[in-house]
């Protein structure tokens, strides 16, 4: 997630050009030279891989000696397949049940803990966190376990409330469901930390002003705190967006895309043409996700842009 | 009415550390009881065995797994480390020629999705006959977009009279950049270096592609290909692989919490280093 938070970021970078000084210490080919290696690696390991997929991308190859130009072949095979669209609405979906709860949720938390001045917030805050850190693989085990249908902890806390086990790794409609759970829980102390940093930005002047207008706490927290707030506000919603538009290992640990494919995103879906050897395929359906996730991207620039 | 509601924020921040924490909790109490209470009392705590993980270390190779990333995370921190700031400096203290349209690359590369990059490397990695390679684990996104560009912002914090009192002394560019570039800049390190860490440590979308073979897999990798042949085992036995499991899941997650509490400050900052905070 940090990663995709920098992309983001890079957007909003202030242009901090400095004057330009045609003679001084710091031109020259040595500026040229430290900013090299990073080139190197790009050119290795990004700019030539995907010169090269996009090749594939035009060819039907399993992987063997023997390949055929097929044209947009490999596109059109997957615009029209309705497993690629069924993905693309499982992510939608996953979207739909993460995204809107953990924005609000963290906004509510954040105020609510800024304003009662409890003890133990610091407490809360590392206790939030902590589960971002670690490791998906680990934890997604767990998770198979707690939820298990028979024996899982949630079934037998659901059955002391005298309430029905819920099928949630073995139903296509609850799968969905507990992959937006574990990602709720692995990510909503980012959320909450993104939150409480823009109320600690906010002077104190500004409710000092809304005090003198005798506008209630509810009142200021609606009017003025989260209004401040939107810039971080667009910049969690749109991270968290480009997190689950490629979202594939969740799925992948816990349900594998079941069952029936309930839970198939549309990175994981992408990632199965790699077990599948169908690699022209793969290709081409990385070059629509690269498409969709910068349409995305520009969709954002354009909320960033309007929330400053 | 003010203690209520009080006790009732309490309550709820309670509430929150439980929902919180109990998955890891759950996950650690279960490596260290016998499956048969797992399986009778799964809330409780059970009686204290180390049967999980003696049986575990006989049959599934964490300690080489966890060798592995120990190797992937010291080579590739490093190469972050010396070549991401370095950059950095130059984006922001130089001026050359065609540096906008560089920094542009920098840009684009911060928007390439990390999935888009899975296929297109692994053809390269065949192609190259790295596959199963340390090399392929460790160099792919070693010299990062993002660390170039938020090293970028640090070191253009740094006062540009330091540097020139520098260059009139005749300090080369690295000298500069050792003695007076780091020691200002060393929060941001700091928090650089700790997100590389948990970064490059927790890693599973390359590795998972990369790598197929015991001898290379990393711990994150040889975790999630060991669920296939537990899940779905409700035998007797099965919950004994339950606890086994669980124990594996324990000795990878332990490090991260230690070392997540050791650097909270760092990572917290290099967290909202994207949000501009």
């Amino acid at each position: 997630m940090s990663l995709l938070a920098n992309r983001v970021a890079a957007r909003r970078a202030p242009a901090t050009r400095p004057a330009r000084a045609a003679r001084g210490p710091r031109t020259g080919w040595r500026g040229l030279l430290l900013v090299t290696p990073f080139f190197v690696f790009f050119a290795a390991f990004a700019a030539y891989p995907l010169y090269y997929a996009f090749q594939l991308s035009f060819l039907d190859w399993h992987g063997g000696a023997t390949y055929r130009w097929a044209g947009l072949d490999n596109y059109r095979y997957l615009l029209t397949n309705p497993d690629f669209w069924a993905a693309l609405g499982n992510t939608a979906l996953i979207w739909l049940l993460i995204v809107p709860l953990q924005t609000i949720g963290a906004i509510a938390a954040a105020g609510a803990l800024s304003r009662a001045r409890l003890r133990f917030t610091r407490l809360l805050r590392t206790a939030v966190i902590i589960p971002y850190v670690t490791p998906l693989a680990a934890m997604a085990q767990a998770f198979i376990l707690i939820f298990d249908r028979d024996y899982g902890v949630v079934n037998h806390l659901l059955g002391l409330a005298g309430l029905p086990h819920v099928e949630w790794l073995t139903s296509t409609e609850w799968s969905k469901v507990t992959i937006a759970l574990l990602v709720l829980w692995k990510t909503s102390g980012f959320a909450l930390i993104v939150m409480l940093a823009a109320i600690q930005g906010i002077p104190q002047e500004v409710y000092e002003a809304a005090a003198l207008d005798g506008a209630g706490p509810l009142t200021t927290f609606w009017r003025i705190t989260v209004p401040l707030m939107r810039h971080a506000i667009a910049f969690f919603v749109v991270i968290s967006t480009l997190g689950i538009s490629q979202m594939f290992l969740e799925p992948y640990v816990l349900t594998d895309g079941g069952p029936y494919n309930s839970s198939t995103t549309s990175g994981l879906y992408l990632f199965q043409h790699i077990g599948a050897s169908d690699l022209g395929t793969g290709a081409a359906n990385t070059f629509l996700l690269v498409a969709m996730v910068l349409a995305l991207s520009l969709a954002a620039v354009r909320l960033f842009r309007e929330s400053k | 009415m003010t203690a209520l509601r009080r006790g009732g924020g309490y309550l709820l921040l309670a509430a929150a550390v439980v929902a919180f924490l109990y998955p890891i909790w759950w996950m650690v109490v279960s490596a260290f009881k016998p499956g048969a209470s797992i399986l009778n009392d799964p809330l409780g705590a059970g009686p204290f065995t180390l049967d999980n993980f003696r049986a575990m270390l006989e049959q599934v190779p964490i300690g080489q797994a966890l060798g592995n990333t120990a190797v992937v995370v010291a080579a590739k921190s490093a190469l972050t480390m010396v070549f991401c700031p370095l950059a950095g400096y130059g984006f922001a203290k130089y001026h050359f020629r065609f540096k906008e349209a560089l920094f542009g690359v920098v840009l684009l590369t911060l928007m390439l999705p990390t999935l888009a990059l899975v296929i297109p490397l692994l053809l390269e990695m065949k192609q190259l006959g790295w596959v199963n390679t340390y090399q392929a684990l460790i160099l792919p996104g070693a010299v990062d977009a993002f660390s170039v560009f938020y090293m970028r912002q640090v070191i253009s914090q740094v006062p540009d009279e330091l540097l020139d009192a520098a260059a009139i002394d005749g300090a080369s560019v690295l000298r500069t950049f050792w003695s007076v570039v780091v020691p200002v800049i060393r929060p941001g390190l700091a928090a650089l270096a700790v997100l590389t860490f948990f970064n490059v440590y927790n890693d599973l979308v390359w590795p998972i592609v990369a790598v197929n073979d015991e001898s290379r897999q990393t711990v994150s990798v040889l975790l999630a290909n060991l669920a296939t042949n537990v899940t779905g085992a409700q035998t007797a036995s099965g919950f004994d692989l339950w606890g086994q499991l669980m124990a594996a899941c324990t000795i990878a997650t332990v490090p991260t919490v230690i070392v997540f509490l050791l650097v909270q400050r760092h990572f917290i900052k290099g967290l909202l280093a994207g949000s501009g905070k």
